[in-house]
């Protein structure tokens, strides 16, 4: 009966989460092409450069997103000192010399021989599966602050490493992300705003610490001031869409890509999808990951146990914060960062690692018989 | 879930805004960033004379660059062009050398032919760039006239200048589609808007005629070791300048660029721009105006005891001595002062300055020609007596000499006065007529006045001090004029203006000549001796090349052998001369002769002037 119940299992998956995530990817890597291939010709000789490199990113993603969906997720419970620990060391890495890189002015990335690697994409993932944890097994001191500490702690220990890389974008993701998943494990509303109050003394003595800030934040609010400093990226990007208009120039088409738009295939590969497919084409990709969110937190409050529900949600939120956020820098509506898309951007940590939490969730709805109550965010 | 579902919408609205409402707007911007316009650069129009001759036009050169990383024979690239380029070929080698250097400007303005021969050569490394430069086919004529372009080919002054509307036709642009960089993309197709070539200057100018001109300015300057020597040559019936020269200048192929002081000094058209005192040329305004108010006839007599007490003034005559009693053509033959001051006087300003407005002192002629000047007539009110009398003879009184000119042609073309100009009319490529010069003629004196003054102003080139501007068979008429110049408000002493201003035919004049010699640093600075002498060249000159025939039969000449005069009294000298039928002029104020030019003992000829040099 085990056994049977066991092969139920394998069989038992997500069709439509899978099917959209997969579909995301394999639109991830034509856009990825469209975007870079003039770029990659010019800097790189090649104009598959980027669409390459994207290509084994997805397959490596596809691999994990399938072993992750095999495997009962409950293992990361076991796991989660060492996934933590990994993450740490990663951050830490970054800032040893010869094995960080050092890109626009940052060290986010880790030398490995084939491809580098982004410490901070990885440490995301590392909070979701420890927190998770944390507040499935300590769900009954969630209302304490004592209790919600180790979450907080081991939060705001991440976010001032991946500060210091320093990378604001990420950091924020990072906040976001633990707030949500201290409200769906039950933390107090005042635990909250006592939490929001360094946050925000935070925000200023960045702003003093490196003045660029204030620049970028500037140049968001209007970008014609600076049209060749600041403002330029935005400007590039505001073309890139307005040229779009409701159904684009069609695939391939843009000119944007043509070394106008900055980081076209990677944090702004939104503003080329724009400009190739209209107004139509974002809405449709939209959709897209509004279906994925959906999926995820149907798959959260269906688990069985909290891990699995606080996972999934963790995992939801995770996609929806940083997409959101993405869509609202490329379309100037917040301060630019740079935050890749999930499943699109040029980029094989961020695409391996969202690849893998996909397979997470898929084991999460596997391995749930029935449903359980389960807090959901608003 | 409703948080992100809200967000979500409001992300949608914001890319709406974008993608649809603002696209107008941001699309137009983008475009301007995804085409490179290049001018094409439209051709400069041509510059004609009245012949039909090209004076200015626009030709292609090449500029010749070399990318040194690009060269695979250094060696063959530096000697093929320094052969065919002039230049040092070991300099040459070494530049090539440099490989830090990304590109190297070999040459600009390369000839068409030279620039298409190296092309042709098809030399790695070796790159070309065609421009339009300003061709000059007769080099350094009309240098002040034709002003310059600059580099970008705008006029900037002169002809070019004035007329840059018109000459610089509208440059088209080709669109061509390329990445920020610059570089053009591999499906662009480049969409051309060609350019509209400028229009074509037809001029009054004749070439030919400027030449006589050219040479006449060169050798004065030369001869007299002037200062500067300036010519106008004008169509006394139409009001066309003919011909424009002005010594020291530059070629036209060669302008100073880098040399600021020099260029605004030499391509300053003074005859325009600068005014000088006329002095006794100005006489001929004094005695047509008088002659036409009625102020004198022909029976008038004046008398010269060598000066004029004014307002209790004594303004001398030229001839210390005295001219005696004289009528009114002996007075303009002998350029007497004191008769031109009765002339001024009888008239009363108010007359005079009726008369001299109308000849057109005091305001600009309406010449197309940048930075006129008005010339310098005192306001009528503030005119005493003696300003007057002195404005009767040419002093007191400031005039460019191109309104010299245009009111002499006035005086002696039966009494209209046309605006000079250079320019007829302006067409374009297809023979459209853009612009005609109208002339707002008026008539300034009668017929009857002016056929007398050209009598006068003929006897003083066939008897008088205007004896060196005659060419044999023919009528000419003229006034000789002799300045002295004003520095910071006093008399610079031995600085002169010469000058001489004649008419041709006498009994039915085309042509007008002023000829000025600005401080010519001789002891001869008498207008007579020093102008009138180019006057007469020129008329010569135009004479054979219009083919207008001689009138009058040659006489035989009469020479006399000049008599020993040194060290004798002036009156004696004079009486002298004056037996032998010699004209003459004095340098200097003393009582006794030191010497004379020509020589004792040297022919000359009958009715010449020669000079008396006292102490």
């Amino acid at each position: 009966m085990k056994r049977a119940d066991d092969k139920q299992h394998y069989l038992r998956f997500d069709p439509v989460l899978a099917v959209s995530v997969t579909g995301l990817v394999l639109f991830g890597i034509i856009m990825v092409y469209s975007a870079s291939s003039y770029n990659a010709e010019v800097n790189y000789g090649n104009e598959y450069y980027y669409m390459y490199k994207q290509i084994i990113g997805a397959i490596l993603g596809f691999s994990a997103m399938f072993v992750l969906s095999v495997i009962d997720y409950h293992i990361l419970i076991k796991f989660r000192y060492v996934i933590l620990g990994i993450s740490y060391v990663l951050l830490i890495l970054v800032f040893i010399p010869g094995v960080g890189v050092e890109n626009y002015g940052a060290k986010r990335w880790i030398n490995l021989p084939f491809f580098t690697i982004q410490a901070s994409e990885i440490a995301k993932f590392g909070f979701i599966v420890f927190a998770a944890a944390y507040m499935a097994k300590n769900h009954k001191k969630m209302n304490t602050f004592l209790g919600i500490l180790p979450v907080l702690a081991v939060g705001a220990s991440m976010c001032v490493l991946i500060i210091l890389e320093p990378n604001m974008s990420i950091t924020m993701c990072v906040i976001m992300l633990m707030f949500a998943m201290l409200f769906v494990g039950g933390a107090r509303i005042k635990h909250f705003v006592l939490m929001a109050v360094p946050v925000l003394l935070l925000v200023p003595v960045l702003i003093v610490l490196e003045p660029y800030r204030l620049d970028r934040l500037m140049a968001f609010l209007n970008p014609w001031e600076s049209p060749l400093e600041e403002g330029y990226q935005l400007i590039q990007s505001f073309y890139a869409l307005g040229s779009g208009r409701l159904f684009g120039v069609g695939l391939f088409n843009s000119r944007q890509k043509y070394l106008f738009l900055p980081f076209s295939e990677s944090d702004f590969i939104f503003s080329v999808i724009g400009e190739e497919l209209g107004f139509f084409g974002c809405v449709a990709v939209i959709a897209v990951y509004v279906v994925i969110i959906w999926r995820a937190v149907r798959i959260a409050k269906n688990s069985n146990d909290r891990f699995g529900c606080y996972l999934s949600t963790g995992i939801a939120a995770l996609i929806a914060v940083q997409t959101c956020i993405n869509i609202a820098v490329v379309s100037g509506s917040i301060p630019p960062t740079g935050l890749p898309l999930p499943f699109v951007s040029a980029g094989s940590s961020s695409l391996i690692v969202f690849c893998a939490s996909v397979g997470v969730l898929l084991s999460v709805e596997r391995f749930s018989h029935k449903s359980v109550k389960c807090l959901i965010g608003k | 879930m409703i948080s992100i579902t809200f967000l979500f919408c409001a992300l949608l609205g914001r890319l709406c805004y974008l993608q649809l409402f603002a696209s107008d707007m941001l699309s137009a911007r983008a475009a301007e960033q995804w085409y490179r316009d290049l001018p094409l650069k439209a051709k400069r129009g041509t510059i004609y004379d009245c012949n039909g001759n090209i004076i200015v036009d626009s030709k292609d050169v090449f500029t010749v660059y070399v990318r040194p990383r690009a060269v695979t024979d250094r060696a063959a690239v530096a000697k093929a062009l320094s052969s065919a380029l002039n230049l040092d070929e070991t300099k040459l080698v070494e530049k090539l050398s440099r490989s830090s250097v990304s590109e190297i400007t070999v040459k600009k303005g390369v000839d068409f032919e030279t620039g298409s021969y190296l092309r042709d050569l098809g030399l790695d490394g070796v790159y070309f760039s065609v421009d339009s430069a300003r061709n000059y086919p007769y080099g350094k004529y009309l240098t002040q006239v034709l002003g310059y372009t600059n580099a970008d080919n705008e006029g900037q002054n002169g002809l070019e200048g004035y007329y840059d509307k018109f000459l610089k036709g509208v440059d088209g642009f080709s669109l061509t589609a390329t990445d920020n960089s610059g570089v053009e993309l591999e499906n662009n197709t480049t969409k051309y808007i060609p350019a509209v070539a400028g229009a074509d200057l037809n001029s009054g100018i004749d070439v030919e005629i400027q030449s006589f001109a050219e040479a006449a300015v060169d050798a004065a300057k030369l001869e007299w070791n002037a200062l500067s020597a300036s010519m106008i040559v004008l169509n006394v019936k139409t009001g066309e300048i003919s011909a424009m020269a002005k010594t020291p200048s530059y070629d036209l192929a060669d302008i100073p660029r880098n040399d600021v002081n020099m260029l605004n000094a030499y391509s300053k058209n003074t005859m325009i721009v600068d005014v000088y005192e006329p002095g006794s040329t100005f006489k001929i305004f004094t005695t047509a105006a008088a002659i036409e108010s009625g102020s004198v006839n022909d029976e008038s007599t004046f008398f010269c005891p060598g000066y004029r007490m004014v307002d209790g003034q004594r303004i001398k005559c030229w001839r210390t001595i005295g001219h005696g009693s004289q009528h009114l053509a002996e007075g303009v033959k002998n350029s007497c002062n004191c008769v031109f001051m009765d002339l001024a006087l009888r008239m009363g300003t108010e007359k005079f300055y009726d008369y001299l407005e109308k000849f057109g002192f005091g305001s600009k002629t309406g010449v197309d020609f940048f930075s006129e000047s008005s010339g310098l007539l005192m306001n009528e009110k503030s005119v005493k007596t003696v300003d007057l009398a002195r404005i009767g003879f040419g002093q007191a009184v400031a005039v460019t000499p191109l309104q010299l000119i245009s009111g002499v042609a006035a005086v002696v073309n039966g009494g209209i006065y046309h605006t000079p100009h250079f320019v007829n009319n302006i067409t374009d490529g297809m023979g459209n007529v853009l612009y005609t010069f109208s002339d707002e003629n008026r008539r300034v004196l009668s017929e009857g006045t002016s056929e007398k003054m050209r009598a006068l102003l003929e006897a003083v080139v066939s008897e008088g001090s205007g004896k060196k501007a005659a060419v044999e068979g023919y009528r000419i008429g003229g006034k000789t004029g002799t300045a002295q110049k004003y520095e910071n408000g006093a008399i610079a002493q031995g600085k002169y203006v010469s000058s001489f201003v004649g008419f041709a035919p006498a009994a039915d004049p085309q042509y007008a000549i002023l000829m000025i010699v600005d401080e010519p640093s001789s002891y001869a600075y008498y207008g007579s001796i020093v102008a009138a002498p180019y006057v007469g060249q020129v008329f010569k000159k135009i004479f054979d090349y219009k083919g207008i025939a001689p009138t009058e039969e040659i006489k035989e000449k009469e020479y006399v052998e000049m008599p020993f005069l040194d060290g004798k009294g002036l009156n004696e000298s004079v009486n002298a001369l004056e037996a032998l039928g010699l004209n003459y002029e004095i340098a200097g104020e003393g009582e006794k002769v030191i010497s004379t030019l020509p020589l004792v003992g040297e022919k000359v000829e009958k009715g010449d002037i020669v000079l008396l040099r006292t102490e």
